[in-house]
């Protein structure tokens, strides 16, 4: 095991040493031939140049060693220029000793300097080899932190999605069950009364009024459980992309005069005025659809409003030349910061968003598919303050469609 | 009931208070109903019920403090209406002194049966329960200062802790009981989360009363919620 081990370990470690070798060779190599080339270079002139000059071409050769391969190779470098600027450089040429006692000085300073910028180009190196690894490894951890992150926040973002997917589970299971409650004990009543049970001596008795209300909300929650999977499947093609618009050209006054006949049930309570301006050009949109989005509006309008008051329809076109509708009701109005929640899908204000009302409330789709028409015809769709700041008034804008075409084209006023 | 039960509907839901209304008003039963747990609670003070059934989740006040609210006050039989999903929040709900719940959607046979076995056990609740001596009920003749245990005619040998269990279930009879409640009041506080302790308990009374210990008829399991127990076979 212990053999193994070594083995294992060797060549790393001779390989290691190869290079410490290779690199401290070359740097006394490099101090040898540095040295040689600069005496080389200057000694054919040494009458012509000031030893002062030589002096400095030898602390280059210095400084290079030094900054290349360190402080050793430096401290060779300096030797070597200190033996050559004395032997070939300083009279006496060609001999290790020095004539004028100022040369002596001039040697020594020159050794000085030498070590000096050796060493201190040498630790320059280093500390830049230092700072350098040092930002490797930030580098390396910042790669890794990022890494870790990215993982995170994935985990998160599947977190959140798991946790919307079961809270809109919650939420069509709540709106499948609540009417399947009702028509079952409505069911259950009338089989008691049609077998005659009286388990317990409780007479079953119902008035045919009774009997009547028990199937008129078994025919309503029918109709409400049927709106919904409507509603489901609306929602599903949006989401997928598959809401296809069949969009011809159709006049602003039909689709809203079409859109009121529908809510005519709800909105008797409500005084209606509807406005649209004169001279409307026809756009091309699909009309059922867009018919739909304001039913909605007006149905939440009557929803969502006192008996009485009024709800206001609008539709002109805007500044930048689309066609601007508005629903607007005298109600409570919808909290700023409830404005964009209410158009994501099973959003309720008057259940999720704390509003205390005895309203029933409604799916919580209608908006939401609503959205999806208006922005699959490139449109807009948002909510605002009513008139005076009260009420709450829903606006969306439609493209004309082919502008020439709905230029050409008015809206045929009766 | 002297004459007509008065019984409190709380839900949000119109259509299933019309149909509620309607349905126990055919039973003989006065019916009011509320729309959120606040108009409950205010319709409870003024009308004093004899029965509550309510929703748990609604606007204002849910089912869960309508409960906690009436219990502070009153003894009334509360019946749950809980959905599928919704088990955390029934639990807790019969944690905190409702008698019984109905799973939606429900037959109105069933919510009859819960009405009825709700009112038959406030009604026949002893009100001096502490000097009392002897149980009768149903199949049970239990003497309190003996200790001895009659079923069906048959004398049988209990532990200490299995006879204040069964003494604790014919007193709550016809009543959710929860692992919680139970297990806090046999054992004591601290064991409330013991929920095997409870089970080897049961287990064992089942075994010395019941005719069939496989398929209970006194000691009936409410799954994961807790018993229910009944002194007829």
């Amino acid at each position: 095991m212990q053999q193994c081990w070594i083995g294992h370990q060797l060549p790393y470690n001779k390989r290691v040493e190869r290079n410490l070798v290779n690199l401290r060779w070359a740097g006394y190599v490099g101090a040898v031939l540095g040295t040689a080339t600069v005496t080389a270079l200057l000694a054919p002139f040494h009458e012509q140049i000031n030893s002062t000059t030589v002096a400095l071409a030898f602390l280059l050769v210095v400084l290079f060693v030094a900054l290349f391969w360190g402080s050793r190779p430096a401290l060779l470098a300096s030797g070597l220029g200190v033996f050559s600027l004395n032997f070939f450089f300083l009279p006496p040429l060609y001999t290790l000793s020095i004539a004028h006692p100022q040369n002596w000085v001039a040697l020594t300073a020159f050794f000085t300097t030498a070590l000096a910028v050796g060493q201190l180009s040498a630790r320059a190196k280093r500390r830049a080899e230092e700072a350098e690894a040092g930002k490797r490894e930030i580098e390396r951890l910042y790669q890794e932190l990022q890494a870790v992150f990215e993982r995170a926040s994935q985990a998160e973002a599947l977190r959140q999605s798991e946790k919307l997917k079961s809270a809109l589970l919650d939420a069509v299971t709540h709106d499948l069950r609540t009417p399947l409650t009702s028509i079952k004990a409505s069911i259950t009543t009338l089989i008691d009364e049609a077998r005659g049970r009286t388990e317990e001596d409780q007479p079953v008795a119902l008035d045919t009024e009774s009997r009547l209300e028990m199937l008129e909300v078994i025919d309503e929650e029918s109709d409400r459980l049927n709106r919904f999977i409507g509603g489901l499947i609306d929602l599903a093609r949006i989401e997928a992309g598959e809401l296809h618009l069949r969009r011809r050209w159709g006049a602003v006054d039909e689709i809203i005069s079409t859109a009121l006949t529908r809510a005519e049930p709800f909105t008797q309570t409500h005084e209606v005025e509807v406005k649209i301006e004169p001279e409307l050009p026809v756009v091309r949109v699909d009309e059922r659809a867009v018919s739909e989005v304001v039913y909605t509006l007006v149905d939440n309008a009557a929803k969502y409003s006192p008996d009485g008051t009024k709800i206001h329809i609008s539709a002109q076109r805007s500044d930048d030349g689309m066609i601007m509708m508005a629903v607007e009701d005298k109600g409570k109005g919808i909290e700023p910061d409830l404005r964009e929640r209410v158009f994501d899908k099973f959003f309720r204000a008057t259940r999720d968003g704390d509003i205390s009302t005895h309203q029933p409330s409604g799916t919580g789709m209608g908006l939401a598919i609503a959205k999806g028409i208006v922005e699959a015809h490139d449109g807009k769709i948002w909510i605002e303050s009513g008139t005076a700041g009260k009420g709450t008034r829903v606006v969306f804008t439609l493209p004309i469609g082919d502008e020439e075409v709905g230029e050409g084209l008015k809206t045929p006023r009766p | 009931m002297n004459d007509k039960a008065r019984i409190l509907v709380v839900d949000d839901e119109p259509q299933l208070t019309r149909v509620l209304r309607t349905g126990l008003k055919s039973r003989g039963y006065d019916v009011r109903a509320a729309a959120d747990g606040l108009a409950g609670f205010e319709t409870f003070s003024d009308w004093h019920p004899d029965l509550v059934i309510t929703d748990l989740a609604m606007p204002n006040m849910d089912g869960l403090e309508l409960c906690r609210r009436l219990r502070a006050i009153s003894q009334v039989p509360i019946i749950i209406l809980s959905a599928k999903g919704e088990e955390k929040i029934k639990v807790e709900a019969l944690d905190v002194g409702a008698d019984d719940f109905v799973t939606k959607p429900f037959g109105i046979d069933e919510l009859l049966a819960r009405v009825r076995a709700s009112l038959r056990r406030a009604n026949a609740q002893p009100t001096n329960e502490t000097t009392q001596r002897v149980l009768e009920s149903g199949d049970f003749h239990v003497d309190l200062e003996s200790r001895h245990v009659m079923v069906r005619g048959r004398e049988i040998r209990l532990t200490p802790k299995e006879f204040d269990l069964l003494t604790y279930f014919i007193n709550h009879s016809e009543k959710v009981l929860t692992h919680h409640t139970l297990l806090a009041a046999i054992w004591g506080g601290d064991y409330v989360e013991q929920d095997q302790y409870l089970r080897v308990f049961v287990g064992n009374l089942r075994k010395k009363l019941e005719t069939n210990p496989a398929s209970p008829r006194y000691i009936l399991t409410e799954p994961w919620v807790g018993y229910r127990f009944s002194p007829n076979e």
